[in-house]
This record gives structure tokens, C-alpha cells and sequence, in this order.
């Protein structure tokens, strides 16, 4: 197996430069080269701190309630504050599990959907909390069904 | 004012991030290939298993006991990479030391010196998960003592300030402390020094300059007046053969192309690999960082990363593959001002390594390097130098229990469990 590291930043390098147009023979530059802007770059969108930001997977369907499904990528960003209504990775049983933080008469509570399982109270310095959870990326049936883009041969 | 920033256990606290189970269990990691421990966490060590053993010497009782982990330079370098991000955005100048260690030149900032350093272990601890220490003082070398003095404090966050050499808590450290435990005194200089009766490091600072100049040499004259809280020192001008090698350099014209960083990252690595075989060391892993001016207008870029040898290597060739490759990883465009090499996980150099996957026949590589090493110290270093080598056989090594590379491969993210 290789054994180098990725890049933090690697996706987020400035666009290949196929994208970037030449002006043409004509000589003249495009009157829409004014107007042209970056492609939009989903990494970037989801991972504004990438220092911070760790993906997971999440295992289980036991939130599939609210929207969280086995398999679903997870997006955690360290650098987030826990509030109310936030799902957060943390750390119970020496297991990084997914739980929802949850406010009951001023005490904060992890929420697990499982039945059976206790409510945990929480503080906000707590030190089981490992990641606020900001983006579930899910993946519908139809995903990875068509071939790749072609690329363009000249 | 500098500082030095250090992960405590660096690897086993990378281990522990994303397998939590671990905390609070001895855990080993082991060298490449699997053959020996090189790092410990607190509970490995409080079993008294010593560093470097051969990992089929520890005794079945203790091995029940403990955790072992092949190493993972794959995510203890991202990891490492984060943690330098995270202070980059906080402090002005940053110089990475070694994977889990990082100076930072303080000067031109006006702070309450032990808020800062609570604020900036406490990010790097919430940002990216791992526990750091923080020492601050007027020169490098103090900062590296603070550093050790601000982990053996029981309590979070672990920071230890001395504001200014004749602080009399650091006084009274500087007499209990063997000169070889200041930064750049090996055992050697502290022998020669135990015989002319300089046996504490405030022994050291004290003995006037013109003696170390003249009976020892001028980096350990500098080193007395780093103590005295003189800054003289540059990241460049100790080596630390046990630990790590770095060998960095400002360029005089920024440069731009990548053919010129190349070249100048061969030249470091000739460098490094000299100074490895003269040290009668090999190293296990390699670290390229490059930077843009920080004083310049514009943005401010700079970019380090590490990758694990295939096996221990002191040889110029192999060290050079490595870091190119690095380097293709890194490079975007910019006017670069410096660059580095680093090794680190140095080991007392064997003869033979048994290289399962390698096809180079190592005591060939062995002569070459010898010759390569006499025939520059004949006749000049310019006459044998180091072309462009292509990035060939990919790096593969043996590790039986190696974690999976958590944060750089889709394939191997961690699994968080719904509850």
C-alpha cells in the first residue's frame, strides 16, 4: 500500500488548467472571460476549516427518524461549538458513536434514538464530546449508475 | 519571545483519536517493518519497556497487556499538518521542528504570555484532538527547557512561561539540570564538559564565553548565551542526531519553478544523507516543508508533509525519491522563500537490512554511497552531485498492525456508531 500522505488541501487546488480557456487565434479576448468565475466546488462548501474537519461513516440506522442512515458520510467539524439540537460524534464506551445533544430544563442531555439506552447529561466542556457533526451526505439509489463524464479528446 | 509546541506522545495520541478504546491502555508503536518500539504512551512506559526493544523480545505477559501499533506516517503527518494549520492562524511565524514539534517566534507580539499559551493548547487539543504542551521563554533553547518543565505539570492546559533568564524558578531548574538535556549538548560535550567540572547547566551559562569558544566552539558559546537569554540561534545551526536531521535554507531571490525547488530539495537531501551516514544513523521517515516570505504583502503559503522510507535509509538516493515525491504533492505556485528536508525516527545505521520489497540490492547501495561519500570529501563537493532521480518503485512496507489511514483515504474513514 502507498504509504504518502494526501494533501489537506487537495482539493481545493485552483482549477486544472484544461478549464482555463486560451484566447483564441482571433486575437480577441472573450467578452465573457469578465464575467467568468470559479467552478463551484462542493469540498469548499462543506469543509470550511479543513485543519478541523474529519469525514466518518456513520454505522446503524437506529436515527434513520431523523434523516441519518447507515452508510452516510458524515462531515465533522472540531471547531464547532455544541448547542441544542446539534448531533455531535462522541465518545461512549470507548466507541465514537453518534448522538443528539438535547436541552431539558437547563441541563444538557445526549439523546440516543436506540431504545433502551439512558439519556447521558453532558456539560459544555465535556470531555466525551469529539466532533459536532454539520453536513450527512447521503447517497440516493441511482448513485454511480451512469459511466464517468467523457473526456474531451482533441 | 518563542515558543515550542510539543504533542505529548505524539503517535500513540494519533492512535487514540480515532480509536478511543485506547485511552487509558499502554500503547507501543512500532518502527517500520514492525521490528522495534519507537514510541511509547505513559501507561507503555510506566511498565518499563524500554524504547527500541525488538518487538518479539517482549515477554508474552507484558505483551497481553499492551497494545502494539505498526507506524502510521500516513495519518500521524496529516494529523501533524492540522496542528500546524491550527497555529499558523494564531501566531505570525511558525518553524516546524520535528512531526510533533513546533517552534514559534513570538517577537513583535504583546501578550499575557500564559494566555496565549492556554489558547493555543486548548485549540490544537478541541481543533484537532490531541493533547500539546507549550513552553515559552525568551530564547529557542529555553523554550525547548520550558517545554519539558510544562509537561511534567499535573494539570491542563500545560503551559510553562519563564519571561526572562534570571527568573529564579528557572535559575533553580538550571541547577538541577544535566547539561546534556539542553538543546544541542550531546553526550559527548557533556562528558568534556563533566571534566572541566561543568556539570549542571547553570554551570554552563556561567562559564564565560571565551572559554567555550575557545576550548569548545562557538555554536556551544552561543548555546551558554541562549541560557543567559540571549537569542542567537537559528533553527538551522543544532544538530540533534538522536531525534531528527533538518536541513533548510532561505533563498536569496524567491523561487518560483519547480525545476529550482527541485533542485534545491536534491541539494538538501545530499545534505541530510551526508550528515545520516556520518552520524552513523538511518532514518525511517521524511519531512518537505516550503514557505513564502511571511514579511511579504500577499498571501502567505506554506506547506509541510511527511512520508514513511520503505525501510530505514541513510542513502542519498532513496532519501531524494522520497522527498520529491513530497514535493510534487506539495508544490503550487508561489514565490517560495524556503525550503527543508527533515528526518526523523533516527536509528544507530545496521549493515544489513533484510528489504523483502525492495528490488535495490542494499550493499551495493551501501558501497555506492561510500564512494559517493569519498569521492566529494577528495575531491570537492561539486565534483559528485545528485541529478534528477525519477520517482520509481512504489513505497511499500511491512506493517501487520497499522491503523487505517483515517483522515486521507475514503476507503478507511472511521465508523461512528448511532446510538
Amino acid at each position: 500500500m502507498s504509504m504518502t500522505p494526501i494533501a489537506l488541501a487537495a482539493s481545493t487546488s485552483a482549477p486544472a488548467s484544461s478549464d482555463i480557456l486560451p484566447r483564441g487565434a482571433s486575437g480577441f479576448p472573450s467578452p465573457a472571460d469578465d464575467y467568468r468565475e470559479a467552478p463551484l466546488d462542493l469540498h469548499r462548501h462543506l469543509v470550511r476549516r479543513p485543519a478541523s474537519t474529519f469525514f466518518m461513516h456513520l454505522e446503524g440506522d437506529d436515527h434513520r427518524h431523523a434523516g441519518l442512515y447507515h452508510g452516510d458520510l458524515l462531515v465533522i467539524d472540531r471547531a464547532i461549538s455544541p448547542r441544542p439540537g446539534h448531533w455531535l460524534v462522541a465518545v461512549i464506551d470507548g466507541e465514537l458513536s453518534v448522538l443528539r445533544l438535547e436541552r431539558r430544563e437547563a441541563q444538557l442531555y445526549l439523546a440516543p434514538s436506540r431504545p433502551g439506552l439512558a439519556t447521558l447529561p453532558f456539560e459544555t466542556d465535556d470531555d466525551r464530546l469529539w466532533g459536532v457533526i454539520c453536513y450527512a451526505i447521503h447517497a440516493l439509489p441511482a448513485t454511480g449508475d451512469e459511466p464517468a463524464e467523457p473526456t474531451c479528446s482533441r | 519571545m518563542f515558543a515550542l509546541i510539543d504533542c505529548n506522545n505524539f503517535y500513540a495520541a494519533c492512535e487514540r483519536l480515532f480509536e478511543p478504546r485506547l485511552e487509558g491502555v499502554p500503547v507501543g508503536v512500532l518502527s517500520n517493518n514492525d521490528g522495534c518500539v519507537i514510541a511509547r504512551s505513559e501507561e507503555f512506559k510506566a511498565l518499563d519497556i524500554p524504547m527500541g526493544i525488538p518487538t518479539h523480545k517482549i515477554e508474552p505477559h507484558l505483551r497481553r497487556r499492551i497494545v502494539l501499533k505498526s507506524s502510521n506516517y500516513t495519518l500521524y503527518g496529516d494529523l501533524s499538518a492540522r496542528v500546524q494549520q491550527v497555529l499558523a492562524q494564531q501566531v505570525p511565524t511558525l518553524e516546524p521542528y520535528s512531526i510533533d514539534e513546533c517552534f514559534l517566534d513570538l517577537r513583535g507580539m504583546r501578550e499575557d504570555w500564559h494566555a496565549l499559551g492556554a489558547t493555543l493548547v486548548r485549540s490544537v487539543q478541541r481543533r484537532v484532538g490531541l493533547p500539546v504542551s507549550i513552553g515559552i521563554a525568551p530564547t529557542r533553547t529555553l523554550a525547548k527547557l520550558a517545554n519539558r518543565q510544562a509537561k511534567t505539570q499535573p494539570t491542563r492546559p500545560q503551559v510553562c512561561v519563564w519571561r526572562s533568564a534570571d527568573a529564579p524558578d528557572l535559575t533553580a531548574h538550571l541547577n538541577r539540570l544535566s547539561p546534556r538535556d539542553v538543546w544541542g549538548v550531546g553526550e559527548r560535550l557533556n562528558a568534556r564538559l563533566a571534566g572541566m567540572g561543568i556539570v549542571t547547566a547553570a554551570a554552563l551559562r556561567e562559564t564565560p564565553d571565551s572559554v567555550l569558544r575557545r576550548r569548545f566552539s562557538v555554536v556551544l558559546a552561543r548555546t551558554a548565551a541562549e541560557l543567559n537569554g540571549q537569542a542567537c540561534l537559528a533553527m538551522g545551526d543544532l544538530e540533534t542526531p538522536r531525534r531528527s536531521i533538518l536541513c533548510s535554507r532561505s533563498f536569496g531571490q524567491p523561487l518560483r519553478d519547480r525545476a529550482s525547488l527541485a533542485g534545491a530539495l536534491r541539494h538538501h537531501c545530499q545534505r541530510a544523507g551526508e550528515k545520516l551516514r556520518r552520524d552513523a544513523m538511518q532514518a525511517s521517515a521524511i519531512g518537505v516543508y516550503m514557505r513564502t516570505n511571511p514579511h511579504h504583502a500577499g498571501s502567505f503559503h506554506q506547506a509541510c508533509e511527511w512520508a514513511a522510507l520503505p525501510f530505514p535509509s541513510a542513502d542519498t538516493q532513496q532519501l531524494n525519491r522520497a522527498a520529491q515525491h513530497l514535493l510534487a504533492r506539495l508544490w503550487q505556485p508561489a514565490a517560495y522563500q524556503k525550503l527543508g528536508v527533515m528526518l526523523t525516527e533516527l536509528t544507530p545505521r545496521r549493515q544489513s537490512q533484510t528489504t523483502l520489497f525492495d528490488g535495490a540490492e542494499p550493499a551495493r547501495q551501501e558501497a555506492l554511497m561510500h564512494a559517493w561519500d569519498a569521492i566529494r570529501a577528495r575531491y570537492g563537493r561539486q565534483a559528485l552531485t545528485l541529478g534528477p532521480q525519477p520517482a520509481d518503485a512504489p513505497w511499500q512496507m511491512n506493517s501487520a498492525y497499522r491503523s487505517a489511514c483515517y483522515t486521507t483515504r475514503w476507503d478507511e474513514l472511521p465508523r461512528a456508531r448511532a446510538r
